[in-house]
């Protein structure tokens, strides 16, 4: 059956110093509730907007990062309909159904293997206050409680074209759009809630349902998947699907139907006259381009053609920001590009649990730094340790944080080379080896399995080459 | 020595070269307030103490030989919409009934610097709907010179106090007429300016495309001087035009060419017609070219303004659910939807029906045949006044095309009530200044004479105004 | 255009607003005449081009990102609890 998905993605503009509106800071996050504003965002009487040209810049760069068209002039629109968390009982926003006053129009972006989605638009609006309940629940609480403080904060949408039809191609182009973003700098993808999407999703043809409060970007895959399971079945059984807007529980991992009345709303828009039509003027396309910084896509490039990556690496690199910052910190120090790229994300990537990857905050936790890996690839290119101890050296730095020639050293110190140590161990292993023993003194390279006997039991830390000829000693010895 | 007589450039000048004290004109004003107060109504709060105590400190800087304002020691009303940090800012409504804001409007803070002391915040029609000031939680202001008949409005307030000498000058609002329909009714002077001339940060919006914040006075001159204080580019309001005017009295006014709008002529009561023509001949005795024009689409105006007006009101003031600010109503007990329509059935009748029938005309369906329909009046009204404005420097006529009614007689037929608003609201739509002059008495009624001038030709229009008004001689105070 | 009852009562209620059944009555017919009256706009005739009013300002005299903070309550509210607003309940 033919699916059918589009996406709305919202994104704060974490990297702006005020709220789209006013001055008060745009970070609110960890602040005292209603300690962040002031009467424009509370909506006092007699307050007017103004907006923040750096938003504007922002959401250009995000513009033109997917592929779309800038007008010359764009305008806000007022959205009106009442909600506790909504100051003014309306909300500024670039939406308009009878024009186009939006920032970024008719775009397009590939991702994966040469798939691409259309790009309705881009556009600005804000963000309302957050409603808070004691008892945790919606329902259970006597009364709401609201902080204002994320009220006004501004936020770019980015609505596709339902261009998608399997999940999984949902998942590759929400990861680019979070790669695109943390490269223009324009929003901080590991703060809670500063990236979040919205799905339409309709099977075979039939109405369209949408998806809302899907809290990260990993979740909208599961959504989708368990929302186009349940439109399926109802289909083969006959029954009608309802256009709807149904809310992810997170906790269930199922949508349900949405408590809010969205089917009455009528939000009367009209274009808002305290924000005056912004004329971007004929340069605005060329210098916002000129100052964006390189894109995913760009350094992917940079990155196969100048150090000679594979095009696989590269993606992994740039699919996540703080990668390839980390790769190119680290060539500063030791250029060894295919080497330390594979550390990177053959070794150090084995050491990040899937949450994290999920969440993006790939890096959390995690003592090693960019110097930690371009020692341990410099230690290895020397020959000062072998692959597999660094591999070892690796897992324990990634906890402690030490340089990798330290904690080589600690290695070293902790080698049992001394020859009585080695001895009663490899006596201990002929005694439970029997049968191998007999193997080995036919065929000296059965010594191996000897050996790796010896360096289990030693827990790895048996020197290997002094382990191997007392062995073979030992088998000559006993023969 | 009877001060409180007096216009704003002579309270200054008195003040300044210390023939009388600020401390004494105010007293004096304090007083006349409690005499007349009873039957005009025109005062929602009285800052006497207050303005004691600013006057005082204008007098000691005046002694000290300090620089002060050009307005130093003027008694100001304000219209109760217009925010005054720290004191009661009702918009004669329930719902702003405890109200403090918490911040000055720019236009208070400009006078403040020019050294005006605010004397109190004036009766309005609630949230600024109306044209007779009769829809206010605090009674109807009556009209000093027939206190059975409505002031105008719906800055009745601020055109009462000065029209009663209860202050020289006042700021008022006017989004289809409300300062120049009450200055008409009142004989003062009233102006609207060119819209974005004016800051509106700390007015609290009814239409927000169409309103600015006015100056009323005895005279055009006091007028002029208030402009000079607060008009001018602000950074807190975005549709504020860059750079700062000045206005002079001493402009050029011989042969000017002026242009009687017919729609608004023919539109008026025949003793209104009779002064607006005597008016017009007064022009041309000093020396102007009169000459009667077309405005045709006067005839879609008032259909225009209240689309358009209560369009943006009914989105204004979704804003008063009492969860922020208001009046004391405890949330508790209450569902979010039923709390917020309880809450706000404590609008009045008037401000109810313009929220509904915004919320009709921009109803999913019906945003092409009213809203645009509206804003396309608007640019045609705007086209057809440049063209004019080619060829006439002012274009004249009744502010209001009837006397003023008694008290009660429109407040219960709503459409009766908008028609008085003919002759007013085209200023508003187009953007343009506009002027209501006194220009004389029917059965002992006030007539206005409306000058309108193009986009930023304050100067012009005070020009002709001021010619006018001297030519007119019709300056004279009711007995109250 | 007729204007209904139940239109008014609807319209109220997307305006949050409580009629009394006299309000309704009451507003029901002003408010008709009133839309009779709008709907004049109907025979306004179409301009070729239409230079919409509004106010423009160019994208680099917008305000700048610069942070400040509003120093005193911006809030009028005596109903708080722990810095939050109280609210009423939302089911």
């Amino acid at each position: 059956m033919e699916t059918r998905i589009g996406l709305e993605i919202h994104c704060q503009l974490t990297g702006v110093g005020t709220k789209l509106f006013c001055s008060c800071k745009c970070d609110y996050r960890g602040k005292e509730p209603n300690s962040n504003v002031c009467p424009t965002c509370s909506g006092l009487p007699g307050t007017l907007p103004l907006l923040n040209r750096k938003a504007v810049e922002f959401a250009g760069m995000i513009s033109l990062a997917l592929g779309c068209r800038i007008p010359d002039e764009i305008a806000f629109y007022r959205k009106n309909y009442f909600y506790p968390d909504l100051p003014k009982n309306f909300q500024l926003t670039q939406y308009n159904a009878y024009g186009v006053t939006s920032i970024g129009v008719d775009g397009r972006l590939s991702y994966g293997d040469s798939k691409s989605a259309g790009i309705r638009r881009v556009q600005l609006e804000e963000d309302p206050g957050r409603l808070v309940y004691e008892t945790g629940s919606m329902e259970t609480s006597s009364y709401a409680l609201v902080d204002y403080n994320r009220a006004g904060v501004p936020l770019v949408e980015v609505v596709t074209e339902p261009d998608f039809d399997d999940p999984k191609d949902v998942r590759l182009f929400l990861d680019k759009i979070a790669s695109i973003i943390e490269h223009l700098g324009v929003c901080d993808t590991k703060l809670e809630g500063s990236v979040r999407c919205d799905a339409n999703v309709s099977v075979g043809g039939g109405s369209r349902v949408e998806i809302k409060n899907v809290s990260s970007f990993a979740d909208v895959e599961k959504a989708l998947r368990y929302e186009i399971t349940r439109q399926r079945t109802m289909t083969s059984r006959d029954m009608q699907v309802r256009s709807e807007t149904r809310h992810w529980d997170d906790a269930r991992k199922l949508t349900k139907e949405s408590r809010t009345k969205e089917e009455e709303q009528d939000y009367r828009y009209f274009p808002d006259p305290d924000v005056p039509t912004v004329v971007l003027g004929g340069d605005f396309v060329a210098l916002t381009r000129a100052s964006m910084p390189e894109l995913p896509d760009a350094r992917k490039e940079r990155f196969v053609t100048r150090f000679g990556l594979s095009g696989h690496v590269a993606q992994v690199l740039i699919d996540n920001k703080e990668l390839a910052d980390f790769f190119e910190s680290a060539l500063k120090t030791y250029e060894s590009p295919i080497e330390i790229a594979n550390w990177i994300v053959t070794d150090l990537m084995g050491f990040i649990d899937e949450r994290q990857k999920e969440e993006r905050s790939l890096l959390l936790g995690i003592k090693v730094g960019p110097e930690h890996i371009a020692e341990l690839a410099r230690m290895v290119d020397r020959g000062m340790i072998n692959r597999s101890t660094a591999k070892q050296i690796l897992g324990q730095i990634v906890q402690s944080g030490e340089m990798p020639s330290q904690a080589a050293k600690k290695m070293r110190a902790s080698i049992i080379d001394d020859e009585n140590e080695l001895l009663k161990v490899i006596d201990s292993v002929f005694k439970s080896e029997k049968a191998a023993v007999t193997d080995a003194k036919r065929n000296p390279n059965a010594a191996n399995f000897l050996l790796g006997k010896v360096m289990q039991a030693t827990k790895g830390l048996a020197d290997p080459k002094a382990a191997l000829e007392l062995l073979q000693k030992r088998l000559k010895e006993a023969s | 020595m009877e001060v409180w007589r007096l216009g704003a450039a002579d309270v200054a000048a008195g003040i300044r070269s210390r023939e009388f004290s600020a401390e004494e004109y105010i007293q004096q004003l304090l007083e006349r307030i409690e005499r007349v107060e009873p039957k005009v109504n025109a005062f929602v709060t009285v800052q006497g103490k207050e303005a004691l105590e600013k006057a005082r400190l204008v007098d000691r800087r005046v002694k000290d030989g300090e620089q002060v304002g050009p307005l130093a020691g003027v008694a100001v009303s304000i219209k109760d919409n217009i925010c005054v940090k720290g004191i009661k800012t009702t918009c004669a409504s329930k719902m702003l009934e405890n109200y403090l804001p918490p911040y000055d409007a720019t236009v208070v803070r400009r006078l403040n610097e020019a050294g005006a002391i605010l004397i109190g915040k004036a009766n309005l029609d609630e949230f600024a709907m109306g044209s007779t000031t009769e829809f206010s939680r605090d009674g109807p202001t009556r009209n000093p010179w027939d206190i059975g008949r409505v002031p105008g409005g719906s800055s009745g307030g601020s055109a009462a106090s000065v029209a009663a000498l209860e202050c020289a000058v006042s700021l008022g609002s006017d989004t289809g007429g409300s300062v120049r329909c009450p200055a008409s009714f009142c004989s003062v002077v009233g102006l609207k300016p060119t819209y974005g001339l004016v800051s509106r940060y700390g007015l609290v919006s009814y239409a927000n495309s169409l309103e600015q914040i006015g100056p009323v006075g005895r005279t055009v001159s006091d007028v002029a001087s208030v402009m000079n204080a607060i008009a001018g580019y602000d950074e807190s309001d975005n549709t504020t035009a860059p750079g700062k005017p000045s206005y002079s009295m001493n402009g050029k006014s011989g042969g000017l060419r002026v242009g009687l709008v017919k729609e608004f002529v023919q539109g008026a009561d025949p003793q209104v017609e009779k002064i607006t023509q005597g008016a017009a001949n007064m022009l041309a005795d000093q020396g102007c070219r009169c000459e009667e024009v077309s405005l045709p689409s006067v005839e879609f105006a008032l259909a225009s303004y209240y689309t358009i007006a209560t369009a943006e009101a009914s989105s204004n003031l979704a804003r008063y659910d009492n969860v922020r600010y208001g009046f004391d109503m405890s949330p508790e007990g209450y569902e979010w939807n039923s709390y917020f329509a309880k809450v706000r059935s404590n609008f009045g009748d008037e401000v109810k029906r313009r929220i509904i029938v915004g919320s009709y005309v921009l109803s999913s369906g019906y945003y092409g045949k009213y809203y645009l329909k509206a804003q396309q009046v608007r640019s045609l009204l705007r086209k057809e006044l440049k063209s004019l404005f080619k060829t006439h420097d002012v274009l004249v006529g009744p502010t209001m095309p009837i006397l003023p009614f008694k008290i009660g007689e429109k407040v219960d037929d709503p459409l009766k009530m908008y028609l008085v608003d003919v002759d007013t609201v085209v200023a508003n739509l187009a953007g343009v200044p506009a002027i209501s002059v006194p220009a004389g008495f029917a059965d002992g009624l006030p007539v206005g004479l409306q000058v309108m001038a193009d986009q930023f030709e304050e100067q012009k229009m005070l020009n002709a105004a001021s010619l006018f008004e001297s030519a007119a001689g019709v300056q004279r105070s009711p007995e109250l | 255009m007729a204007v209904t009852r139940d239109q008014v009562r609807h319209l109220a209620w997307l305006s949050r607003i409580e009629l009394t059944d006299a309000e309704l009555d009451r507003y029901t017919g002003q408010i008709e005449e009133i839309i009779k009256y709008l709907d004049t706009l109907d025979t306004v005739p179409l301009l070729q081009e239409q230079e919409p009013i509004t106010t423009r300002k160019k994208f680099s005299d917008l305000r700048d990102d610069t942070p400040a903070e509003f120093d005193s309550e911006s809030l009028g509210t005596t109903y708080r609890k722990d810095g939050f607003v109280k609210g009423p309940r939302m089911t």
